[in-house]
């Protein structure tokens, strides 16, 4: 199983990829550690290359009523949309795989659009169709706001993953007398799993991501994460943002480790070709 | 004949909610959007192209317009320099490097895109972590790295890597070995046999990685507001700022349509490109 020749070990080969993985490694763990350092810094004056640490600022974020409130509306609303996406968009995802329906491909594109336009201008219609339905400032609102950023991720991977399975493990089931129903249930779903894994994970780092429409309809008293990261990004101390990116990180963080043995075994890759 | 119009029935069905959701959300308030942009004054009747006459007019907007497609074109670029040699030699080399490279390369992806532009200026600022060690380094007098265009092409190019890497990989991983061997047996040299088989067999997903990159950069909001500078901006903030800042939400709504025209004009490159695709594994 070899075409490694095409990237064959020479000394002088295996020197140029080492000095590219550290520039590279440079470039996307530097930024992160640094940030990781402000966390911690009491001050950090130039030149120095560390800063003096303590966790004053941690104190300083937690204590901070309207910060404790923000992370409880983000604890709340991206798993709210990541669920409710999931339940509309899974099932029809698996109807884009595996049923023949009219205008099944320009539907399935159709979701793309979700992405293409600018979305200033859409929350600018959306605001005035939620006002229109007292849904401004509301907890509800907040999460449609979410649900739209997550349903390209929650119909595209799971299509792929659906799609990727053998149909004739499904039609074996079948034919030893199992219902579509349980077929889907104890056949497809568990071999779909790691895939859907995957797709439920994209779209709530979508949801908890999502700061630009947030703003928009939650304002003033449903803010999460991120719009506060606005704040404090461009108004207070940098530990301050430090703090509070270190805090926003956190699910993130366990999503990576839980998701890497998938990532791996390349679902992701399979989501994204389509 | 009945079991296929059940099934037919059955597939729309289940695709009908989120169907309505995109319908409701996406594609209704896009088209009001349209139409309110080419309303005519109170009184009159008819659309009038009059609001993009007027936005375009300025040359703030012209700048930004110009200034919003170089960055992305820049970006762009850079990622896809970046990314292809990334696949290539993940699909090609062993060893441990190169699975260790596979983790490092998609933890941005995991990074909310506030907290990267954050972290990016930390790291890129006058008195940052870089000036900090060039400083050590005797290097004192060097062009600013953020708050410019060069800050956004950066971290626009550190968000992107992992979704650019992804799509290239896939497709060079669909490649057979066999094809790549044989290439190989009659003679052909590393370089021909990129750009006669890798290349034009990974044509279609480069396709969708280049055109989605410039629809998710040139509309990106978040990097340039808080990477970049003050003018020339970058389109999503100059919109954003015509409605939050200055109340002037037919300015920015027509803004919004024009940046979802250019959008629009490269992503026909990718529908063109993915439905030729679908067509052929149906």
């Amino acid at each position: 199983m070899s075409v490694g020749w095409y990237w064959a070990v020479g000394g002088l080969r295996r020197a140029v990829a080492l000095g590219a993985f550290l520039a590279l490694a440079a470039f996307i763990l530097g930024p992160l550690l640094t940030l990781l350092l402000w966390a911690f810094a009491g001050s950090w004056l130039f030149p120095n290359l560390l800063p003096e640490f303590s966790l004053k600022w941690w104190a300083y974020v937690l204590g901070n009523a309207d910060v404790t409130k923000a992370i409880r509306m983000s604890f709340l609303s991206a798993p709210a949309a990541t669920l409710l996406s999931a339940v509309i968009c899974i099932p029809a995802a698996y109807a884009f795989a595996r049923l023949e329906f009219p205008g099944r491909r320009v539907l399935l594109l159709s979701f793309l659009s979700a992405n293409a336009f600018p979305k200033i201008g859409l929350y600018v219609s959306i605001a005035t169709l939620l006002y229109r339905l007292n849904l401004m400032d509301t907890f509800a609102g907040v999460v449609l706001i979410q649900v739209i950023n997550t349903l390209l991720f929650m119909i595209w991977i799971p299509t792929g993953t659906f799609r990727g399975i053998n149909r004739n493990l499904e039609e074996a089931a079948r034919d030893v007398g199992a219902g579509p129903l349980r077929t889907f249930f104890q056949v497809t779903l568990p071999i779909a799993l790691p895939g859907l894994l995957v797709a439920l994970l994209f779209a709530f780092l979508a949801a908890f991501d999502e700061a630009q429409g947030t703003l928009i309809v939650g304002t003033p008293n449903h803010i999460t994460m991120p719009v506060m990261m606005y704040t404090l990004v461009l108004s207070y101390p940098q530990p301050v943002g430090a703090v509070f990116s270190v805090l926003l990180s956190l699910p993130s963080l366990v999503f990576l480790l839980v998701a890497q043995r998938y990532l791996r075994a390349g679902y992701l890759a399979a989501g994204y070709s389509l | 004949m009945t079991g296929s119009r059940r099934e037919g029935a059955l597939g729309l069905a289940l695709v009908l909610p989120p169907l309505l959701l995109l319908v409701f959300l996406i594609v209704l308030p896009a088209i009001t959007a349209v139409l309110d942009t080419l309303a005519p004054p109170p009184g009159a009747s008819g659309l009038t192209l009059a609001r993009y006459a007027q936005v375009l007019s300025a040359r703030i907007v012209r700048a930004d317009i110009a200034f919003s497609v170089v960055v992305t074109l820049v970006s762009v670029a850079a990622v896809f320099c970046l990314s292809y040699p990334l696949a290539l030699y993940l699909r090609f080399a062993e060893g441990r490097l190169p699975a260790v490279l596979a983790v490092l390369f998609t933890i941005p992806l995991f990074v909310p895109v506030v907290i990267a532009s954050f972290a990016m200026i930390t790291f890129l600022v006058n008195h940052g972590l870089i000036s900090t060690v060039l400083y050590h380094l005797g290097i004192q007098r060097f062009p600013p790295l953020v708050y410019n265009a060069t800050g956004i092409v950066l971290t626009e190019v550190w968000a992107s890597i992992p979704f650019a890497v992804l799509i290239l990989g896939a497709g060079l991983q669909a490649i057979d070995d066999a094809l790549i061997d044989s290439a190989r047996d009659v003679g052909a040299g590393r370089l021909r046999t990129f750009v006669s088989i890798l290349l034009p067999l990974n044509a279609t997903p480069t396709m969708i990685a280049l055109t989605l990159l410039f629809i998710s950069i040139f509309g990106s909001f978040t990097i340039p507001y808080l990477v970049g500078g003050n003018a020339p901006q970058m389109l999503g903030v100059t919109m954003t700022n015509y409605l939050t800042q200055y109340f002037r939400r037919a300015e920015a709504v027509t803004m919004a349509v024009i940046a979802f025209a250019i959008s629009a004009a490269v992503g026909a490159v990718y529908v063109v490109s993915v439905s030729r695709r679908e067509r052929g594994t149906v």
